[in-house]
């Protein structure tokens, strides 16, 4: 089988190239600024898109590539890979099967599983979509000696127009392999707080993670940093969360994990009907006391 | 300059109150009251600040079924002008409910932006834009958490993976908003009640045959926590400090 795998992001490329290397040849497409994270993806073809990237020219870019010469095309679900995913499906006319964690190819059938009802379930689903979007994180990316053969495209021009462009901190962190995550929520109050947190970060060697409105509401997190179905997905061995509440699309991110904590002032929050050790309370005064019982 | 501002509504069953089996893991669907999707309530009030900040004309798309009324209204309630409710969804579709949905777009005169959410609250698909913007052949400005009008274009800003963006497009075009945008309003009984007196337009979608996935499970997955809860914070944290100690490597 022939793969072509696109992503923003070069980490997800790897991640999906990884788990397809096996089932065929993989051609890798992502933006020029991620080559050094796909190199080592085991794709026998990669392709660097240069220029100014939206959703219309990189779809434009993809399409052009002969899409009906591979079996399927994988694209990283991340905000662009989603639209792009849509534009080529409208366009070819091929289904998607959308948000997979898990898959299996089979006699030109595939099979994928997925989150459904805001994550309360897991859909299991067969179709004969050629498009797919999978959740980054999904696969454990490993290396490859096998280089691939390069290629450099330059988008086309588009009616988008970019006027700014931050670049955000990238911290490196990389909290879906973390050990022990010590995970706050709204229930911190404010960003000053967090550094109340730290000492149980320290403490465990653990990594800190967030709800989502405390990623991308207020923004007291970095968004690398947030858990749950539109978040990453973890699997420590221990999962502490601080003033979260435990709606299920939170839970959708924390599931895999081994052992999970909870801390929270209300003691009918869902929060407790998915942990393995709760304590109800207010967490700036339990976190010292955890901490100071950790060094005993 | 005014804006036709069409708003694309999803209407779901309110999963926070769905419960699945304890035994089967089966979703219990059954009895569950109808809501206005999560993001679509984004959605809507996105196209409603803009109304109020540029005038014009703000238009409801619902692809539901007979009993999608009652969300139009909340839509008209909460500002929305006018509004068309498809019969016939099928179910979770998103091809089928691009196709049908940007048939009724084109019979629109005159529009300047079309908003919807960028990934509903229960199937989650994401995918529904950018089907849109390739059966429309528009340009798509995805995932906003601003919009502006400025001198013709769409100005959005917007958090990709790793960086922020300010991007813009010319009218007409599409525009997904993430739930970050806002804060849906809660519109005063007085205009719940004059929203209830409000025509609606209702017609039957013309479905074509696109082949929907064969779906072999749908169930809750089990969960086999422990759920030790202590009341007492110092006992408690006493227990808790043994377990995470044995887990720090
Ligand atoms: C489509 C969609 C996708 C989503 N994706 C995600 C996602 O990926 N990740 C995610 O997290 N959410 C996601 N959400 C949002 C989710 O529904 C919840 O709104 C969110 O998880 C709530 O975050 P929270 O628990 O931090 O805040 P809240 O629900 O406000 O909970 C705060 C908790 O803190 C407790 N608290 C307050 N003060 C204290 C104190 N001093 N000590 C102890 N406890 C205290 C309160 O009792 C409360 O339980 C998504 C929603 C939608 C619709």
């Amino acid at each position: 089988m022939k793969f072509l795998v696109f992503s923003d992001v070069g980490k997800n490329v790897s991640e999906i190239a990884t788990k397809l290397r096996d089932l065929g040849e993989v051609h890798s497409f992502t933006l020029k600024s991620q080559r050094d994270a796909v190199m080592k993806s085991g794709s026998k073809k990669l392709v660097l898109l240069d220029g100014t990237s939206f959703s219309g020219n990189v779809s434009e870019a993809l399409l052009k590539s002969d899409l009906s010469g591979y079996d399927y095309v994988f694209i990283a679900s991340t905000p662009l890979g989603r639209d792009i995913a849509g534009i080529i499906s409208a366009k070819t006319g091929n289904m998607i099967a959308s948000e997979a964690f898990d898959f299996t190819i089979d006699n030109g059938k595939i099979r994928t599983k997925r989150f459904f009802f805001g994550g309360k379930t897991i859909m299991e689903e067969e179709t004969g979509a050629k498009i797919v979007t999978v959740s980054p994180g999904s696969f454990e990316p490993s290396e490859s000696p096998d280089s691939p053969a390069e290629e450099t495209i330059t988008l086309p021009g588009s009616p988008e127009k970019l006027l700014e462009e931050k670049d955000r901190e990238a911290g490196g962190t990389n909290i879906e392999s973390a050990g022990i995550i010590v995970s706050v929520g709204r229930g911190i109050g404010s960003k000053e707080a967090i550094e109340k947190i730290t000492p149980l970060v320290t403490a465990t060697r653990g990594e800190l993670a967030g709800s989502r409105p405390v990623c991308l509401d207020y923004r007291w997190l970095s968004e690398e940093r947030q858990v749950g179905l539109s978040g990453k997905k973890v699997k420590p061995r221990v999962y502490i969360a601080l003033g979260i509440s435990g709606q299920i699309q939170h839970i959708a991110g924390m599931r895999g994990s081994k052992i999970v904590v909870a801390v929270n002032k209300d003691k009918d929050a869902p929060i407790f009907q998915e942990c393995d050790y709760g304590i109800v309370g207010d967490l700036f005064q339990i976190v010292p006391k955890l901490v100071e019982k950790l060094k005993k | 300059m005014a804006l036709n501002i069409i708003v694309l509504i999803k209407q779901i069953i309110d999963i926070d109150q769905m419960r699945t089996d304890p035994g089967t893991g089966i979703p219990v669907t059954q009895g569950i009251p109808l809501k206005v999707e999560t993001l679509s309530k984004n959605a809507i009030e996105a196209a409603v600040k803009l109304k109020e900040k540029y005038g014009g004309k703000v238009t409801g798309i619902i692809f539901g079924t007979e009993k999608s009324n009652a969300a139009m209204k909340e839509a008209y309630a909460m500002g929305v002008d006018e509004g068309f409710i498809i019969t016939g969804y099928p179910g979770n579709n998103p091809s089928l409910t691009a196709h049908v949905i940007s048939e009724k777009i084109k019979s629109i005169q005159g529009f300047n932006v079309v908003i919807l959410g960028n990934q509903s609250a229960d199937s989650y698909t994401g995918v529904l834009p950018g089907l849109m913007a390739g059966k429309l052949s528009l340009p798509l400005l995805g995932n906003a958490v601003s919009i502006e009008e400025d001198s013709g274009s769409i100005k959005i800003r917007r958090a990709l993976e790793d960086r922020d963006q300010i991007v813009s497009a010319p009218m007409p075009c599409i525009v997904s908003v993430t739930q970050e945008i806002n804060q849906p309003r809660l519109p005063p009984v007085l205009q719940i009640m004059a929203a209830g007196r409000k025509p609606i337009n209702t017609e039957q979608a013309s479905l074509i045959d696109l082949p929907a996935g064969k779906v072999l499970s749908n169930l809750a997955p089990k969960s086999e926590r422990k759920r030790l809860i202590f009341e007492d914070v110092e006992k408690g944290s006493e227990e808790v400090a043994k377990i995470i100690r044995g887990e720090i490597k």
